[in-house]
């Protein structure tokens, strides 16, 4: 799917920034332009207006985490902590440490919202499920406490909390963001290693074209929607 | 060895499921083939008519018990039928269908064996017919069940087996090791145990069962060896895995409990049985045990020793 919709960006709307062909179009833009309607494109078995697809593909907000200028101080750890009134010692974002030493450094690992989540593909209990804007969420009210997203998860950014019985991960603090501000992590980090926005606004779109943003384990098949990464030395 | 997310409650359910559905196929082919009218008194039959359902329902149970938030509000358990994407939404489908059709099957073989129970209670509802047609009820019922339990021994391969993140899992074997591991349990169960208990030489009667059960346990040996083989070429978590199974802590185990009292014994003792059709009294049970305990450990085993990729 994914290369025939690469096919169609790059068709319609001349050349693409280099290094990031999928999400170089804004679908802002690209409906603008009036063919999104008109397009056709094979999603699965089935054809589909080309702006749907896009809606697929694209999410609305980007976090990209520079590991560049990350310290690994934990200051997002403990901001998720108690911004989601977690226990003591649990968040919804782990660091890995990567790297031998001295040229260690800290991978700040949360849930990517993948476009092709495993975590939702498997819930019996459908509790997992996109938001129109693409981040990934939990309904608290229906997830039965399965575990099998937590399985199935790569990232290993579930979290069971023992005393609601329900199995639940990073939400993107997504009433702040909908109301225009900023999620915890993000708030916290002092370091300013953590950059979030509106995939066309200005800073975003800027790095996101210069290329040197890159999801965290693409063979995973996964398509993290939200969440890139600036790689130490890239 | 450390156990993920999921572990003995998830891995005695597997188990559970894979026997009773085993010991439903075990039953009900003896049913359709006609064995069963040419003795007496058939213990396969009826033991493996009357434990599926039950064996099947407590494995339920235990899992509904691994539960979070749907033990707390069991009426969230309906939500698990929504997802037609989720093999668990699968195997909760074929459960709801196979577990009352387990325990009709059960209930029509007791009332086949005592006739007593139906006119005792014809005595007091006297609406009752005085016989059933219980060989052609039986039949229906058992061609149904037998699909309802391939479906409940394969999902629970498949329900491991599409988890992309645990690399040892993700194998096309595991279903197929889940489905002849629950038939060699179901018959461990009715055959090697039960029947060996009711009639101590039984494998006079049944010349051919003990080619067919060393034929599945060789089976199992080669599947269980193929997924760890194909782990450990495969390198990264997956080899991690598999030299947790092979070397590490689970190691006992799987060569004591599953290798050597769960496989290789029931093999020989199914050898010897073949040549000189019959089983003794003592190794014919020996073997059931072994071989039920190897269904347990080997799904405990597969499951605690789950690495998931590094991130």
């Amino acid at each position: 799917m994914e290369q025939e919709l690469e096919g169609q960006v790059a068709d319609t709307d001349g050349p693409l920034p280099e290094g990031d062909k999928r999400t170089g179009l804004s679908r802002r833009t690209f409906l603008k332009s009036g063919l999104g309607g008109v397009l056709m494109v094979a999603v699965g078995s089935k054809w589909i207006p080309f702006s749907q697809a896009m809606e697929q593909v694209e999410t609305d907000y980007v976090m990209i985490i520079d590991l560049e200028k990350c310290t690994g101080c934990g200051a997002c750890e403990l901001a998720c902590n108690q911004r989601n009134d977690l226990p003591e010692g649990k968040s919804f974002i782990h660091r890995v440490s990567k790297g031998d030493d001295p040229d260690c450094w800290c991978l700040p690992v949360q849930c990517q919202h993948c476009q092709d989540a495993p975590c939702e593909e498997v819930c019996p209990a459908s509790a997992t499920y996109h938001h129109p804007s693409g981040v990934v969420l939990v309904n608290e009210k229906t997830c039965v406490g399965c575990k099998y997203c937590a399985v199935a998860c790569p990232y290993e950014a579930r979290i069971y909390d023992e005393d609601t019985g329900v199995v639940n991960k990073c939400w993107l603090c997504l009433d702040y963001v909908l109301g225009g501000g900023q999620p915890a992590c993000v708030q916290a980090c002092v370091k300013g290693a953590r950059i979030f926005g509106r995939r066309d606004g200005l800073e975003i779109a800027e790095i996101l074209a210069s290329g040197r943003t890159e999801v965290l384990h693409p063979e995973f098949g996964t398509k993290p929607g939200v969440v890139r990464y600036i790689f130490p030395g890239s | 060895m450390s156990e993920h997310h999921w572990g003995w409650l998830v891995a005695i359910y597997l188990f559970l499921g894979g026997m009773g559905a085993g010991s439903f196929i075990v039953a009900a082919l003896v049913e359709l083939s006609g064995e069963r009218y040419k003795h007496k008194y058939c213990p396969t039959t009826m033991v493996g008519a009357g434990v599926s359902g039950p064996l099947i329902l407590l494995g339920t149970v235990l899992l509904i018990f691994d539960l979070g938030a749907g033990l707390r509000e069991p009426w969230r358990i309906l939500n698990m039928f929504t997802n037609p994407q989720s093999v668990m939404t699968w195997g909760i489908w074929i459960l709801s269908l196979f577990i009352p059709i387990a325990f009709l099957y059960g209930i029509l073989e007791i009332m086949h064996v005592y006739p007593g129970i139906l006119a005792g209670a014809r005595k007091r509802l006297h609406f009752l017919p005085e016989t059933l047609p219980y060989r052609n009820i039986k039949r229906i019922v058992c061609s149904v069940g037998i699909a309802l339990a391939l479906g409940t021994a394969i999902y629970t391969g498949v329900l491991l087996s599409v988890v992309r993140a645990v690399p040892l899992w993700a194998s096309a074997i595991l279903p197929a090791l889940f489905l002849v591991s629950a038939i060699s349990t179901g018959m461990g169960l009715c055959i090697d145990l039960a029947a060996t208990l009711a009639i101590p030489d039984v494998h006079r009667r049944f010349k051919n069962l003990p080619l067919i059960h060393m034929v599945l346990i060789g089976l199992e040996m080669g599947l269980l060896a193929l997924l760890l083989v194909t782990a450990l070429n495969q390198g990264g978590e997956a080899a991690r895995s598999a030299k947790l199974i092979l070397t590490g802590d689970g190691s006992i185990a799987f060569w004591v409990l599953v290798i050597g009292f769960g496989m290789l014994y029931p093999f020989m003792v199914h050898v010897y049985a073949f040549a000189r059709h019959s089983h003794g009294y003592v190794s014919g049970i020996l073997s059931g045990v072994g071989i039920i305990i190897a269904g347990l450990f080997v799904r405990y085993i597969i499951v605690a020793a789950a690495i998931p990729v590094v991130v």
